[in-house]
């Protein structure tokens, strides 16, 4: 099967076509986004990253940084800072280079002044909006399509809906030699024994042990036994008796596929099919470790109850313009709410009201999939106005 | 008829798709669709579970085709599971602390 996509200098396949214009800290932000929103096709990329924290968080900060200049999705990209930022401007720069698309970095220090920095960030970014308008779209097998995907507003439902239906999406995009990312590290606990077996080998059977027993031992430092926590209250009376029945629920979105490895937070996989990636459960954190590892698409699956009410998405699921996010809910407000179809991509309450079968469903979600792909705007696309920064994840002090 | 969710044939629990109550005959689905029909003895709130087949005490609690617990107790078929009768089968103390 084949979607249509824009070819990229590295190979691979981009299925949007923007300039990003990506502050390299929060200092420049509003520089980012002033330069960004005055030209069509291009998109700011604005952050929580700041200079004052230590080593792990800016090599995560460059890791997620560079990975979305890097994005597929990314024509090209023009890294604006002040200069004094760490990571530094040139460095995010130099890494999107590595994926030769064209990179710009424009900073206040090596410029002639704000006006003339505003001039040149301008001029940079209508010149590669105009190259990139020159690109079509062609044809590209599925394998060259990575997916990510997040959920939240977990309902007792969500494992058997939404979640299977993704985890069955998960499976086909695999087995098409495609790849699919997943993550949450807290949410496995309970079911790390159980992910672990479908790895593809012992070493990464146990580098995904260490992984959540790192993300384990970080949450006991704090002084909180999440083993003794989980299920909450609202989970029991939700229907869930177990830990490891939550963390199977939430694993199902991962469909049955073997792991081939694990990823640091906005690494990307050296290859292709099921990864399981190091990250916290804020979406809007997780997102952009998605897109940095090139996630296409980002999958995100809401159980039901509150958060199927709940129409605030740039904070809540994230920020990212360039990565489409197909929405998904397992089951709808009743009555229901006519703005769910203005919010949501995929409803899987079929599952649960009788109409459609899960298989059905993932029939439906994966065509969803490839239409998306191949340029289709998803609900979230066809929204604009309030925006967030994106959020990167960070485990240590800022000082 | 009402529904609940058997999601993996090795299962022996099977998830309630709406309110049922005892005595009521519901029809049990699978990912591609209905796959048979059984009489439940106890009432199950939606998004519970239910045994597909009597249980012993000490079994496995299968959901998803894995180990979600342990029977506490015999579990007959139809009759509802939860924490009143299975327990983690990691966290033997786990049921306390609720």
């Amino acid at each position: 099967m084949e979607f249509l996509g824009y070819e990229r200098p590295d190979g691979s396949a981009g299925i949007r076509n923007y300039v990003a214009v990506i502050s390299s800290g929060r200092c420049a932000n509003e520089m980012a986004a002033n330069i960004a929103d005055a030209v069509p096709g291009a998109v700011p990329v604005i952050h929580s990253h700041v200079c004052v924290r230590l080593k792990d968080d800016n090599e995560k900060a460059l890791r997620v940084l560079s990975g979305i200049g890097s994005s597929p999705n990314v024509a090209a990209a023009i890294v604006v800072g002040i200069g004094c930022e760490n990571p530094s401007p040139a460095t995010i720069g130099s890494e999107i280079a590595k994926s030769k698309k064209p990179v710009k970095v424009l900073t206040i220090m090596e410029s002639d002044g704000f006006q003339s920095f505003i001039d040149e960030g301008l001029a940079t970014t209508r010149s590669m909006v105009a190259e990139a308008s020159k690109l079509q779209r062609k044809p590209f097998p599925l394998s060259f399509l990575t997916l990510g995907v997040k959920c939240g507003g977990s309902s007792a439902v969500s494992g058997i809906a939404g979640n299977a239906a993704t985890g069955m999406v998960f499976d086909r995009l695999v087995a098409e030699g495609g790849t699919a990312i997943f993550s949450e590290t807290s949410e496995v606990i309970g079911a790390d024994h159980l992910i672990a077996k479908r790895a593809v080998n012992e070493e990464v059977a146990r580098k995904f042990r260490d992984m959540v027993a790192r993300q384990e031992a970080m949450i006991t430092a704090t002084g909180e036994d999440i083993r003794g926590t989980q299920p909450t209250r609202g989970n029991i009376a939700e229907g869930l008796v177990t830990l490891e029945e939550k963390s199977l629920g939430a694993m199902a979105k991962s469909g049955t596929s073997p792991l081939q490895g694990v990823l640091e937070y906005g690494e990307k996989p050296p290859g292709k099919g099921l990864y399981f990636m190091d990250g916290s459960a804020m979406t809007s954190e997780l997102i952009s470790s998605e897109a940095a590892a090139g996630a296409h698409i980002h999958i995100y699956n809401v159980g039901g109850g509150v958060s199927s009410s709940f129409r605030c998405a740039p904070g809540w699921m994230g920020d990212i313009p360039f990565i489409p996010q197909i929405s998904v809910v397992s089951r709808r407000s009743k009555p229901h709410d006519s703005q769910e179809t203005d919010f949501f991509d995929i409803f899987a309450d079929t599952v649960i009201e009788g109409t459609e079968s899960v298989n059905e469903v993932a029939d439906r979600f994966f065509n969803e999939v490839i239409a998306v792909a191949s340029g289709k705007l998803t609900k979230r696309e066809m929204r604009k106005g309030y925006r967030e920064p994106i959020v990167l994840y960070s485990t240590g002090p800022i000082l | 008829m009402k529904r609940a969710m058997r999601i993996n044939s090795e299962d022996n629990t099977a998830t309630a798709l709406s309110d049922i109550e005892a005595g009521e005959s519901i029809s049990l689905v699978s990912k591609s669709g209905p796959v048979g029909e059984m009489t439940t003895k106890q009432a199950v709130p939606f998004g519970h579970k239910l045994a597909v087949t009597d249980i012993k005490k000490g079994d496995k609690i299968m959901k998803y085709g894995e180990v979600i617990g342990l029977a506490t107790q015999p579990i007959g078929k139809g009759e509802y599971v939860h924490i009143h009768n299975v327990a983690s089968a990691l966290l033997p103390g786990a049921k306390e602390v609720k």
